[in-house]
């Protein structure tokens, strides 16, 4: 056992030590290359006004989609459930487009705003839905998110085909998962609510393990099934929500993530989760940086560098995977 | 000591009565085997045993309280259920998954992990993958999760399903062990006639009610078995030829 636990503990240290040296290439990479032993008042205004904003967005989006993939392939047990199988990104995105599109901004974080209430009330809708008579369970929340995530996509292609051509363009931008907006505007009200989630995440984390065996087992453990997978749902739709405010749609982190870090260290959701966060932020990050240096000046969004990065991955996860 | 007591329980499916005034007990330190045609009650009686259905009336007791009175936590130390089919795609490893059986004592558990796997003969299988064991040695992973709980009572829905012969009387001496050596009260259903001749008491049930209990030479007669399960022909011979080979079988286990 002690074993295991230093294995762990060497493969949290790398994977940490990798997550900032990725960072600071990040940071510096870009348009423009900044050399920190070189900073001139250019340098720092580009440093502090859209590189360091944009690197924390992307390692907070990152890890809350990691984190929520990691708890929604547990509480529903597939592997294949991620943050936007259940219609919240659908919710945040149809909101955010409307907002888009039609020209609404009052203020400048009317559209995270629109998003996050879109997301969050989405998810209630799910949570309404999917309790049956027996409590909340996996199969009828899942069922139900995906039945209001095909109809609120299909309310968003409506609104989409007949929406003028700039905000169109904007709102597709956004649905890629584009960060070349954000600033430290968004920051307080994601990071909050980032921190709640992940907080009240990692505070089940022994109820998420125990969901993972099946509700009777869970039962067996002392565990109250549908207590446990509400807060653990309500968190994953907080960090879901913040994530998608922030940044727009980002795919295939949620999903990939949480299986290539059970790969390295087991699926103990104690250190599942905190890993799938390190390691989640680490893949946006990275996909950013590539994105808006590969084709400079033009910029790839995040969440289709992510994609292209994390299927090959994920298919090659797939083939290696014989028997679990 | 009576560990486990269902008095007078009535249950109903929706407006369907189920079960009608069922009273039995298991003590401590006994092997009850719990008997009868699918879809005669089983698997509802062990999830009222476990708390995880609520009887109309009646009470089912564990020590000297109703189960229904426990916290969650509490209830785990004193009651451990496994149900019949155990997830194959489980995602943990051995370790991992007997590790759970500390959530409910916070560090004042009976067993130690490593000794647990020890005592299910898993002791060099604490990396290997749940989905990667035989369904025996799963069975087993799961019940050393169970002792770790330092659960008293040991609720199991046909543990034996599925199993070769051999993995049967592995578990089956375990399960012996665990009720001798810990006093632990086991209650499990199965289907095997010649198994439920081993254990020390069996209760044989048919639409919901309970039609015999008591020592397994006076519920499995010829009479009592083709009433429970409508049999037309005498099962003499085969309760004979069944109990001769499973006696057999589980002396030289037990050597």
């Amino acid at each position: 056992m002690k074993r295991d636990r230093g294995a762990t503990f060497l493969v949290a240290a790398a994977l940490c030590a990798a997550s900032l040296c990725i960072i600071v290439v990040s940071v510096a990479s870009g348009p423009r290359l900044l050399n920190p032993f070189s900073m001139d008042s250019e340098t720092c205004r580009t440093l502090l006004a859209i590189r360091l904003p944009r690197t924390a967005v992307a390692i907070l989006m990152g890890g809350a989609l990691g984190a929520s993939g990691a708890i929604l392939q547990g509480i529903f047990r597939n592997p294949l459930a991620d943050p936007y199988i259940l219609g919240i990104s659908s919710g945040a995105s149809l909101a955010a487009s409307f907002g888009l599109m039609f020209g609404i901004s009052l203020f400048t974080l009317s559209v995270p705003l629109l998003a996050f209430a879109g997301a969050i009330a989405t998810g209630m809708a799910v949570v309404i839905l999917g309790h049956g008579w027996k409590g909340l369970q996996p199969e009828r929340l899942l069922l139900a998110g995906v039945g209001i995530g095909f109809f609120l996509s299909a309310v968003l292609m409506l609104v989409m085909t007949i929406s003028v051509d700039d905000g169109l363009r904007r709102a597709i931008l956004w649905m890629s998962g584009d960060l070349s907006l954000v600033d430290w505007g968004v920051l307080p009200v994601g990071l909050f609510f980032i921190l709640t989630g992940f907080g009240l995440a990692f505070t089940r984390r022994k109820g998420l393990n125990a969901l993972t065996l099946g509700d009777d087992i869970a039962h067996s453990l002392g565990f109250n099934p549908t207590r446990e997978r509400l807060f653990l749902f309500i968190a994953a739709s907080l960090m879901t929500a913040a994530s998608v405010s922030m940044g727009g749609v980002v795919g295939f982190i949620g999903l990939v993530v949480p299986h290539v870090v059970r790969r390295h260290v087991g699926s103990d959701a104690s250190v599942v989760l905190p890993l799938s966060v390190v390691a989640g932020g680490t893949l946006l990050c990275f996909a950013d940086a590539v994105g808006r240096t590969v084709a400079a000046p033009l910029e790839l969004p995040a969440g289709v560098i992510a994609a292209l990065i994390g299927s090959p991955y994920f298919i090659f996860l797939l083939g290696q995977r014989k028997t679990h | 000591m009576t560990m486990l007591e269902f008095a007078n329980v009535s249950f109903s499916y929706g407006s369907k009565r189920f079960m009608d005034q069922m009273s039995f007990s298991v003590a401590e330190g006994e092997l009850v085997g719990l008997m009868g045609p699918n879809g005669a009650g089983k698997s509802t009686i062990l999830k009222l045993a476990a708390g995880l259905l609520s009887p109309q009336m009646g009470k089912v007791m564990v020590g000297k309280r109703a189960i229904g009175s426990f916290r969650g936590q509490e209830r785990a130390k004193l009651v451990a259920y496994l149900p019949q089919i155990l997830d194959l795609q489980a995602p943990f490893r051995v370790g991992e998954l007997v590790r759970m059986g500390e959530y409910p004592q916070e560090g004042s558990q009976a067993l130690t992990v490593d000794e647990a796997l020890h005592i299910v003969g898993l002791h060099g299988k604490t990396k290997t993958h749940i989905a990667d064991l035989s369904g025996g040695e799963r069975r087993r992973a799961y019940i050393a999760m169970t002792l770790v709980q330092g659960a008293r009572v040991l609720l199991l829905d046909e543990p034996l399903a599925s199993l070769d012969i051999k993995y049967q009387f592995d578990l089956y001496r375990l399960l012996k062990d665990i009720v001798r050596e810990k006093g632990v009260s086991v209650f499990m259903s199965l289907h095997d006639i010649g198994m439920g001749a081993m254990l020390d008491r069996l209760l044989l049930v048919k639409d919901g009610q309970l039609i015999a209990q008591g020592e397994p030479g006076g519920v499995l007669t010829d009479e009592i078995v083709r009433n429970a399960y409508d049999l037309n022909d005498s099962i003499d011979l085969y309760m004979a030829t069944n109990n001769t080979v499973c006696r057999a079988l589980a002396a030289a286990s037990l050597q």
